[in-house]
C-alpha cells in the first residue's frame, strides 16, 4: 500500500492547502457583517425596542421635564438623563444580539458553519463588530434627540460619553450569550433583553435611587457602565433624592471591570459546556 | 439461481457497481471489507487511499452522571468515489460517527482520518463537507443570502461559486425566498448546495431525505447521483432500507455503535436473510427428512405449508442446493425462490447483534 496512488478525483486536494491564519482571521469579515446587518434591519420589534423607545423615553422623562434645564457637573440634568437612555438602549440591542447568536448557534447554525474552515474566532469577531453597529444605533437616535431638545454639556463630555455608550455596551453582548446559553429557546433573547429593564431601574438609570438602593445598585452590571458613560458630564455628581453626592471614578470602573470578567468567565464556561453536549 | 425483484434506481443505476471506479490499489479487499485495526493512520496523503479511514472508533458522551456510549467500536474504511450507506435504526451511532467525520466531534478513543488527514484538517482543506440532518439555518435570510453567508466562510479557499451550487442543487428559483417560507425538502436542497460551495471530494450526509415526500425524495437523490458521478465520495447514513439499497454501491449496517454487516447491497441482502425456496411436493414429510439430510450451510428452517414446502436459507448455495433436491430427489413442482425481504434483513442483523452486544457486556 506503500506505493498506491489516488485514484483521480473531481479536485486535486494539492491545490488546496488554505494559507494559513493571519491577522485577517481576527477581522469580521465583510460579507457575514452585511449579512447580519441585515439581519437586524429586518427584524421591527427589536428596532421598536432598542431604537424607538430608549428615544421615546428620553423625550418624555428626560428634556420634557422641569428639571431638564438644571444644572449637572459642566452640562444639565437633561444630557445625564440622554446618557442614561442611550446607554439603556445599546445594551437592550446587544443583549438581544448575544442572546439570539446563543440560540442560534444552539439550533444547528454553529454545526453548519462548524464544517467549514470558518473559526470561532471569526464567528466572534463578526457578532462583536455587529454588537457595536447595534450598539451605535440607539446611541445616535437618543444623542440626535438630545441635541435638539436641549441636552447641555461641555464637547468633550458628548464625545467621551458617546464613545463609553457604545463601547461597554458590547460587554453586554456577553451578558446576552450566558442568557442564551443557559436558556437556548427562541425567547431567550426577549426574556434577556426584558432582564435588562429591571437591571436599568437598579442600574440607577430610570429615576434617581438614594439609600439603601443606592448602595445595591452599586452591585449591579448597569450601574458602573452608565455611571461611567455619565462621568465626562457629570464629573462625579450622582443626583439622589434631590441631593448631589460626589463619587469617586474607581466606584464605577470598579463595577465595569469586575462585571467584565464575570461575564466573560461565565460565557467561557458555558460556551465550554454547550461543546460538550454536543 | 436467483431471482432478483425488480427495484427502484433513480437514472437507471446499474444493480451492481464495483466498489471503486477508479480500483485503488489498496489491500486485497476481505469479503467484509472491514480493514484490520491495527493498519497505521499516520502518512502523506498519496499514500492514503481512503477516503474514511475509522479505526476502532469510540464515542461517549456526558462524564458524570452516566456514560452514554454513542459509538463502541467502528472500524471503516471508504475508497474514493465509493457510495457507502450507514444504515441503521434511531440511535446506532451512525450520526455521531458522521459527526467525526466532519470533524464537528472528537473522538473519545480510537483514530478517524478523511483522506488521511484528521478530520478538522480535511475541512479546512475544503475536502470534506456535510448535509446535516436538521436546523443549522438561519430562518430570516433568504436562500440565496444563506450562501453568500456560508461561502465567506471559505473565501480563502478556491470555491463554487453562489449561482453555481443554487443552480447544481436545484433552487435558482428560490433565491430570493426567506428560509422560514421553504418546505422541508427546499430546506435540504439549501443544505446540500451549502455542502457544494468548497467543492468536495467527499460528501456525507446524514438522512438527507429525513421529511420529504416521495417525490422529494427521488428528486434529491437524482440530483446526489450526478454529483457521485462527478467522481465525488458520498457517505450517508439513513434508515431506510429502500434508500440504502437503491443508492449505495454498499452498505454499512450499523447497531448499538458497532458494525454490524459490510458488503455490497447484495452480500448484506442475502448475508442478512438469505432466501426463501419453495415448491409443491407430494409427500411434505419425506421431501422435509430428504432437505434435513442435506445439512445445508448456515441456518436452514423447514416449513410446511399444505403441500409446499418452504426452505429459508441464508445464502445462495444453500439455496441452489435445496432447489436441485426438491426438483430431482423430491418431484417438486412449481419452484419459487424469492429473497427474503429487505426489512427482515435489517431487523434479523441488527436485533441479533443487539443481543450479542448485550451478552458481551454482560460479560
Amino acid at each position: 500500500m506503500s506505493t498506491s496512488t489516488l485514484a483521480p478525483s473531481a479536485v486535486d486536494p494539492g491545490h488546496r492547502t488554505p494559507t494559513r491564519l493571519h491577522l485577517a482571521g481576527l477581522l469580521p469579515d465583510p460579507t457575514m457583517l452585511r449579512l447580519e446587518a441585515r439581519r437586524v434591519l429586518r427584524d421591527p420589534i427589536t428596532l421598536l425596542f432598542t431604537v424607538a423607545l430608549p428615544g421615546f423615553m428620553f423625550l418624555v422623562f428626560g428634556s420634557s421635564q422641569d428639571y431638564a434645564g438644571d444644572a449637572v457637573g459642566n452640562g444639565n440634568v437633561a444630557m445625564a438623563i440622554m446618557i442614561a437612555m442611550a446607554g439603556y438602549g445599546a445594551v437592550t440591542a446587544t443583549v438581544g444580539l448575544g442572546a439570539s447568536a446563543a440560540v442560534e448557534r444552539s439550533h444547528g447554525w454553529g454545526r453548519q458553519l462548524g464544517m467549514t474552515p470558518q473559526r470561532d474566532i471569526g464567528y466572534a469577531a463578526v457578532k462583536a463588530s455587529l454588537a457595536v453597529l447595534v450598539a451605535l444605533l440607539p446611541a445616535l437616535v437618543v444623542f440626535a434627540l438630545g441635541l435638539l431638545t436641549g441636552a447641555e454639556g461641555a464637547v468633550r463630555a458628548w464625545a467621551l460619553s458617546f464613545v463609553v455608550v457604545a463601547a461597554g455596551a458590547v460587554v453586554f453582548a456577553l451578558y446576552g450569550l450566558c442568557f442564551g446559553l443557559r436558556f437556548p429557546s427562541e425567547g431567550a433573547a426577549t426574556a434577556a433583553s426584558l432582564s435588562v429593564v429591571l437591571l436599568s431601574f437598579l442600574g440607577n438609570i430610570f429615576f434617581p435611587l438614594s439609600g439603601a438602593l443606592l448602595t445595591i445598585a452599586k452591585f449591579t452590571p448597569l450601574y458602573g457602565y452608565v455611571a461611567l458613560a455619565r462621568y465626562p458630564l457629570t464629573e462625579g455628581w450622582v443626583i439622589t433624592g434631590g441631593d448631589l453626592v460626589h463619587e469617586s471614578l474607581w466606584v464605577p470602573l470598579t463595577n465595569v471591570v469586575a462585571w467584565t470578567a464575570v461575564l466573560a468567565v461565565a460565557a467561557t464556561l458555558l460556551v465550554r459546556r454547550s461543546r460538550a453536549r454536543q | 439461481m436467483t431471482i432478483t425483484p425488480p427495484r427502484y434506481r433513480p437514472h437507471d443505476l446499474p444493480s451492481s457497481i464495483p466498489s471503486a471506479p477508479a480500483p485503488a490499489p489498496a489491500p486485497a479487499p476481505a469479503p467484509t471489507r472491514r480493514a484490520p485495526a491495527t493498519l497505521p493512520l499516520e502518512g502523506s496523503a498519496a499514500h492514503t487511499p481512503f477516503a474514511v479511514r475509522l479505526a476502532g472508533l469510540r464515542r461517549t458522551f456526558g462524564a458524570r452522571s452516566g456514560e452514554v456510549v454513542a459509538v463502541d467500536h467502528v472500524d471503516l474504511t471508504v475508497e474514493p468515489g465509493e457510495i457507502v450507506a450507514l444504515l441503521g435504526p434511531n440511535g446506532a451511532g451512525k450520526s455521531t460517527t458522521l459527526d467525526v467525520v466532519l470533524g464537528l466531534i472528537e473522538a473519545t478513543a480510537g483514530e478517524a482520518a478523511v483522506f488521511g488527514m484528521r478530520p478538522r484538517s480535511a475541512v479546512e482543506a475544503g475536502l470534506v463537507a456535510g448535509v446535516l440532518q436538521t436546523g443549522g439555518l438561519l430562518p430570516d435570510l433568504r436562500v440565496g443570502e444563506v450562501v453568500e453567508y456560508v461561502a465567506a466562510a471559505y473565501r480563502r479557499l478556491p470555491h463554487a461559486g453562489v449561482d453555481d451550487v443554487l443552480e447544481r442543487a436545484g433552487i435558482t428559483h428560490l433565491a430570493a425566498r426567506r428560509v422560514s417560507k421553504c418546505s422541508g425538502g427546499e430546506q435540504q436542497r439549501l443544505r446540500f448546495a451549502l455542502a457544494l460551495l468548497p467543492d468536495p471530494r467527499l460528501l456525507v450526509l446524514d438522512e438527507p431525505t429525513a421529511g420529504m415526500d416521495v417525490t422529494a425524495r427521488r428528486e434529491f437523490w437524482a440530483t446526489m447521483h450526478e454529483e457521485a458521478e462527478r467522481g465525488r465520495t458520498v457517505v450517508f447514513a439513513t434508515h431506510y432500507l429502500e434508500e440504502a439499497d437503491s443508492f449505495a454501491d454498499r452498505i454499512v449496517l450499523v447497531a448499538g455503535g458497532r458494525v454490524v454487516a459490510d458488503g455490497s447491497t447484495e452480500e448484506i441482502r442475502s448475508r442478512a436473510a438469505g432466501k426463501v425456496v419453495s415448491a409443491r411436493v407430494l409427500d411434505p414429510a419425506a421431501a422435509s427428512r430428504r432437505l434435513t439430510a442435506l445439512d445445508l450451510p448456515g441456518d436452514v428452517r423447514l416449513e410446511t405449508q399444505g403441500h409446499r414446502v418452504l426452505v429459508h436459507v441464508r445464502d445462495v448455495e444453500a439455496a441452489d442446493a435445496a432447489a436441485i433436491t426438491l426438483l430431482t430427489a423430491c418431484d417438486g413442482r412449481d419452484l419459487t425462490v424469492v429473497p427474503a425481504s429487505l426489512d427482515e434483513a435489517f431487523v434479523a442483523l441488527t436485533s441479533q447483534t443487539t443481543s450479542q452486544t448485550m451478552h458481551q457486556e454482560i460479560r
